[in-house]
C-alpha cells in the first residue's frame, strides 16, 4: 500500500521532543562577537549626521556598520525606496540606522550609545486618512526620483493601486431591490512566530562568508545579499537551521544583513540574537486598513453589484506588502457569481513599520469584511446566510471577476460541510450565535530542485531547498513523496534542508506553494533514482523491468520476494552511488481579460481552493466578552499528501485567525509603535483556543502533485468572519473593527440598542 | 560572583554564577543545554519552562542564584541521548503536538509538572496547566490530545504521578 494520503509523523518530530533541534540561537561559534543595532528613536527625521568616530574607538568594538560602510544603492521590491541603512531620512521608529559589534553585549551597547546621530524632527504621517489628504507631509519627499517597475503606481504618499471593473455597477445597483452598505477598519498584527530573529555569520580566513540563517527563503535571500555586497555566489553561503515559525514574517533579511554586513568587516563571527522587544521594533507588520463595500441585491437574494473600496497602510517602504492591496481586491467578490464589480485597493506610506506578507497577505481582513457585509446582505433580504452563499457560489465553469474560467470548483461543498458540522439551522442556547464565512485562495509554483541519493550502505538521502519553518513540507510531506516512490518507509529518508551549498535552489516557503513546488522537486528526483534502481535491477537479478518492484529498501522480482537485490547492492554496483535531480515545472498562470484590471500583477489565481468557517460563539453583553466555543473549516486541499500536516495547518490557522479576529491589535501611539511584547500583544493561549474540527475535501486540480492545492495559507483566511457574524447572531451587533475585543463588541451592541436596530 | 552547586538533570554542577543572571543563561550558555529555548526573557512565551524541584518555571525570570541546591529538569532530561522517548515525547509524535517546535520543550516540561500533579488530567486541566505557554502553530488541540494520550500511558505503564528527573543524587552529595 502507498505511504502517499496516510497520516504520517514529521521526520523531525523526535528531534523536536528531545530538545536537540538547533536554531540558530543555538550555535556557539568560538570567540563570537556580539551584534547589536542602533535604531531610529523618531518616527519621521531627516538624518543630518552620523559621526562612528568615538563610538569605533570604545573598548571591545570591532566593527560598525551603518550607511557610510555599505553600498548606497535601493533594494529593488518594485519601487526603489529603500537603503539597507537610512542616509537621508529615518521614516519609522525602531528604523536600524547602525549596527555594531563588539566583544561583549556591554560594550555593544556602550558604543551603540557612543555614536553620533543628528536628527531633524519631521511630522510623522501616522494614519491612512492623514497620508491621503492633499496637505500630507511625504513620507518619500524624493518620491518622483524613485525607480519603479511599470506595473506599480508611486503618487506622493500612494504606492500602490489596482482595479477590477466588470459589467455596470450603477446601473445594477439601479435595479437592486435592496443596497447595502458596509465600512469596515483592521488593525495591523504581528506574524507571532516564538523565535525572535537571529543570525550568526563569520567570514572565514580564505574571504569566504557562512551566514547560519533562520529564514523561510534563504536562496533568495542568498541571491539578494550577494547582489547588494557584490560577492561572488559562490564565495557565501547560506545554511539555513530550523526556524521557530515564520507566517510570512521570515521572508525578508533582517539580522541575517547585519550580522554579515558586520562579519565582513572583521575576522571573528558575529552573532546577532534579537530580543523580544528588538524583534517586536523591527517586525513586518500584517496590514492595517480600511474597507467600503456598497452592493446590490435581488429579492430573490441574488447578487448584482458590488463596489469596495480597500486602502492598506504599508508603512515605511514598500518591502514585500506590495501584494497585498491586490489579493485584496481578487478576494473582495469571491467565491461568488457578481457579474457587475468594481473592486479596487490602495496601498499607503506611513511613518510606520514596514507591513510584510504576514500569512494570507490580505486574506483575514478582506474576507472578513466581505463575509460581514455578505451576510448584511441576507438580513437586508431576510434570506438565511447559508441559503444566500449557496444560491450565489461559484460552481465549475464558472467566470471570476477578472474573467478566468474555473475548474475544480468546491466553493458549495464547502460551505455545506462547515454548516452541517457546526450545526447550522438547529436550536442554540441563550447568549449563543453562529457564523459562516467563505473565500477562495491561490496555490502557487516556483522554482525549486531537489536531489535524491542512495548511498553505498543503503541509506537514502533527500536534499531539498526548501526550508522548514513549521509548516512541515520539507519533514512532512516530502519525506512521503520520496518514501512512494523507492518503496520504504518515510522515517527513513534522511534529510538535508536547504543550504545553499547543496545547489538545491528553492523559492522557500511561502505563497500555499512549498509542496506544491518542493513535492514536484522531490517527485521528478526520486523518479529518476526509482528508474535507475531499477534499471541496475534488471542486470543483476536478470529479469525485466516490468517484473521489478521497490518493497522494503529492496529490488525484488514480482511474486518471488526472495529473488532480490538490497539498495545498498544496487548502489555498490553503480559506483557506490545512486543519484536523481528534480525540479519543478513552472505552472503558468490561468488566462484572464486584460481589459478587466488595471495595474494588476496578480489577476488570475493557480489551481484555486475553496474554504468554509463556521464558528459557534457565546456573548456576554452586558461585558462584550465573547467566547468562540468551536471553529470548523472545511478547506478543499485537491489532494491530501500527508492528512497529519494539513490539520495542523488548519488548526493553526484557525486560532491564529482567533486572534486576529478577538485580540491582536498592534498600536502605535506618539512615538511609534507601543507593543512588542507578549505582555501587552495578546497571542491565544491554550485556554483561549476553541474545539476546532477540521474537514478536509479533495476536489484535484490538474495542476498539483498529486492534484493538491496549496495549503498552508486558507486556514487563517475564513474563521474571523464566521467568529464576527456569530458575534452578531447572538447579540445583534458586531464591531466592523479587528480585533473584536470586549469594549467593540459592547460598543456595537449599545450603538443598535439606540438605533432600535 | 558566587558560587552555586545545583543539580540539572540528575547531574550536580558546581558553578560561578553573576548576580543578576537567570537560570536560562545558566543552563543554556554555561552548561550547553541548548534545549530550553528564549523566547520573550520577560515570562510571558514559556519556551523557557524547566522543573526547580519539579515546578514549573520561566527559567528567564528565575535568578541562577536561587537555584543553589535545587533539582533543576530539562527537556533533555526527560529522556537522555540515545533512550527511548518519554511517554509524553513519544505522545507529542504521535499526536502531531508540534511544528516549528520551539515552544515543544516548554510545553513538554510544563505538561509533566502537570502529570507528575495530577495523573488524570481533564482537557480543561490540561489547557489551564499550558496556559502560559504560547504555540503559534498548532492551535492547540494536538497538544492537547498529546498530553491526555500520554497521562493515559503512564497510567497504564504503572507510572502515574512519576515525577521526572532525579532527587537522590544531589541529597546524597549534598
Amino acid at each position: 500500500m502507498s505511504v502517499i494520503g496516510t497520516k504520517q509523523p514529521r521526520v523531525d518530530a523526535t528531534v523536536k521532543v528531545r530538545g536537540a533541534a538547533r536554531y540558530v540561537a543555538d550555535l556557539d561559534l568560538e570567540g563570537a562577537l556580539v551584534g547589536v543595532i542602533l535604531r531610529s528613536p523618531h518616527q519621521f527625521a531627516r538624518v543630518k549626521r552620523i559621526d562612528v568616530g568615538h563610538a569605533s574607538r570604545r573598548p571591545g568594538v570591532a566593527a560598525i556598520a551603518y550607511s557610510g560602510t555599505v553600498p548606497h544603492k535601493p533594494m529593488d521590491f518594485g519601487i526603489k525606496d529603500q537603503h539597507l541603512f537610512p542616509i537621508d531620512y529615518v521614516r519609522y521608529m525602531g528604523e536600524p540606522v547602525a549596527a555594531i559589534a563588539a566583544d561583549t553585549e556591554e560594550h555593544a551597547r556602550a558604543a551603540a550609545a557612543a555614536i553620533e546621530v543628528e536628527y531633524e524632527p519631521l511630522t510623522p504621517v501616522t494614519s491612512i486618512e492623514q497620508a491621503l489628504s492633499p496637505d500630507a507631509p511625504l513620507v518619500h519627499p524624493d518620491w518622483k526620483n524613485y525607480t519603479r517597475s511599470e506595473s506599480r503606481v508611486l503618487r506622493g504618499n500612494i504606492c500602490g493601486y489596482n482595479r477590477i471593473r466588470r459589467g455596470d455597477v450603477d446601473a445594477a445597483l439601479r435595479k437592486a431591490h435592496a443596497v447595502v452598505e458596509s465600512r469596515f477598519s483592521f488593525s495591523p498584527g504581528i506574524p507571532g512566530y516564538l523565535e525572535p530573529r537571529a543570525a550568526v555569520a563569520h567570514r572565514e580566513r580564505d574571504g569566504t562568508l557562512t551566514v547560519f540563517c533562520g529564514s523561510q527563503t534563504p536562496y533568495s535571500n542568498h541571491a539578494d545579499f550577494c547582489a547588494f555586497f557584490e560577492l561572488p555566489e559562490e564565495r557565501v553561503r547560506f545554511i539555513n537551521q530550523f526556524v521557530g515559525g515564520g507566517f510570512g514574517g521570515k521572508l525578508l533579511m533582517a539580522t541575517e544583513w547585519y550580522a554579515a554586513a558586520l562579519a565582513l568587516q572583521c575576522d571573528q563571527p558575529v552573532r546577532m540574537v534579537w530580543s523580544r522587544h528588538q524583534d517586536g521594533l523591527n517586525v513586518f507588520p500584517r496590514h492595517g486598513g480600511t474597507a467600503v463595500f456598497r452592493s446590490g441585491v435581488a429579492k430573490d437574494g441574488t447578487l448584482l453589484a458590488m463596489r469596495a473600496s480597500f486602502a492598506f497602510d504599508t508603512g515605511a517602504y514598500i518591502g514585500w506588502g506590495g501584494g497585498t492591496a491586490q489579493t485584496a481586491t481578487m478576494l473582495a467578490s469571491a467565491p461568488y457569481r457578481i457579474h457587475n464589480v468594481d473592486l479596487e485597493g490602495t496601498l499607503v506610506y506611513t511613518n510606520k513599520q514596514v507591513a510584510g506578507p504576514v500569512r494570507a497577505p490580505g486574506g483575514p481582513q478582506a474576507i472578513f469584511a466581505k463575509e460581514l457585509h455578505v451576510d448584511e446582505i441576507a438580513r437586508a433580504v431576510g434570506i438565511d446566510p447559508l441559503e444566500l452563499r449557496l444560491r450565489n457560489a461559484w460552481e465549475e465553469g464558472d467566470v471570476t471577476a477578472t474573467g478566468q474560467k474555473l475548474t475544480s470548483v468546491s466553493a458549495k461543498e464547502t460551505l455545506r460541510r462547515a454548516a452541517e458540522a457546526i450545526g447550522w439551522g438547529t436550536d442554540l442556547k441563550k447568549n449563543r450565535g453562529r457564523g459562516l464565512s467563505c473565500g477562495w485562495w491561490f496555490s502557487s509554483c516556483g522554482r525549486s530542485e531537489a536531489k535524491v541519493e542512495v548511498r553505498a550502505d543503503g541509506s537514502v538521502h533527500l536534499y531539498t531547498g526548501n526550508p522548514e519553518v513549521g509548516n512541515g513540507s520539507a519533514v512532512g510531506s516530502l519525506p512521503i513523496i520520496v518514501a512512494d516512490r523507492l518503496g520504504i518507509d518515510p522515517s527513513e529518508v534522511q534529510l538535508t534542508l536547504a543550504d545553499t551549498a547543496t545547489r538545491t535552489y528553492d523559492e522557500g516557503v511561502g505563497g500555499s506553494g512549498s509542496t506544491f513546488s518542493a513535492g514536484q522537486a522531490a517527485h521528478a528526483a526520486a523518479n529518476s533514482v526509482r528508474e535507475k534502481l531499477i534499471a541496475k535491477a534488471e542486470d543483476l537479478l536478470e529479469a525485466s523491468r516490468e517484473d521489478i518492484e521497490l518493497v522494503h529498501g529492496r529490488a525484488v522480482v514480482r511474486g518471488a520476494p526472495d529473488h532480490g537485490v538490497s539498495f545498498a547492492e544496487l548502489a555498490s554496483a553503480s559506483g557506490d552511488l545512486i543519484r536523481g535531480d528534480g525540479k519543478a515545472t513552472e505552472v503558468a498562470e490561468p488566462e484572464f481579460d486584460t481589459k478587466l484590471v488595471e495595474t494588476h500583477g496578480f489577476a488570475s489565481w493557480m489551481a484555486p481552493s475553496f474554504t468554509t468557517s463556521a464558528a459557534e460563539v457565546e456573548v456576554d453583553s452586558e461585558t462584550g466578552r465573547v467566547n468562540v466555543l468551536r471553529i470548523v473549516t472545511a478547506q478543499d486541499v485537491g489532494f491530501a499528501i500527508n492528512p497529519n500536516g494539513i490539520i495542523g495547518q488548519m488548526e493553526g490557522g484557525a486560532v491564529q485567525a482567533l486572534g486576529f479576529a478577538l485580540t491582536e491589535e498592534l498600536q502605535f501611539g506618539e512615538h511609534g509603535i507601543i507593543n512588542t511584547g507578549f505582555h501587552d500583544y495578546l497571542l491565544p493561549t491554550a485556554v483561549d483556543a476553541p474545539s476546532i474540527e477540521a474537514i478536509i475535501i479533495e476536489t484535484p486540480s490538474k495542476e498539483g502533485p498529486f492534484g493538491m492545492k496549496g495549503v498552508g495559507e486558507p486556514p487563517v483566511t475564513t474563521p474571523a468572519g464566521a467568529i464576527g457574524n456569530a458575534i452578531r447572531d447572538a447579540s445583534g451587533a458586531v464591531p466592523h473593527t479587528t480585533p473584536m475585543t470586549p469594549e467593540r463588541v459592547w460598543q456595537a451592541i449599545q450603538d443598535a440598542k439606540q438605533s432600535g436596530r | 560572583m558566587q558560587s552555586i552547586r545545583l543539580a540539572v538533570n540528575g547531574q550536580p554542577h558546581d558553578v560561578m554564577v553573576k548576580p543578576e543572571e537567570s537560570l536560562l543563561q545558566l543552563i543554556r550558555h554555561k552548561l550547553g543545554l541548548k534545549g530550553t529555548k528564549e523566547g520573550c526573557s520577560t515570562g510571558y512565551c514559556g519556551a523557557c519552562t524547566v522543573l526547580v524541584d519539579g515546578a514549573p518555571v520561566n527559567s528567564c525570570l528565575f535568578f541562577a542564584v536561587d537555584a543553589d541546591r535545587r533539582e533543576i529538569t530539562t527537556i533533555e532530561g526527560l529522556a537522555a541521548d540515545g533512550d527511548a522517548l518519554h511517554p509524553l515525547q513519544r505522545a507529542f509524535v504521535d499526536a502531531g503536538g508540534l511544528q516549528c517546535g520551539f515552544c515543544t520543550p516548554g510545553v513538554i516540561m510544563s505538561a509533566a509538572a502537570l502529570l507528575a500533579e495530577n495523573p488524570s488530567p481533564t482537557e480543561s486541566d490540561v489547557r489551564s496547566s499550558l496556559s502560559g505557554n504560547i504555540c503559534r502553530c498548532t492551535g492547540y488541540q494536538s497538544i492537547v490530545n498529546a498530553v491526555l494520550t500520554a497521562a493515559e500511558e503512564l497510567r497504564a505503564q504503572g507510572r502515574a504521578g512519576e515525577r521526572t528527573g532525579s532527587t537522590a543524587r544531589l541529597r546524597s552529595r549534598a
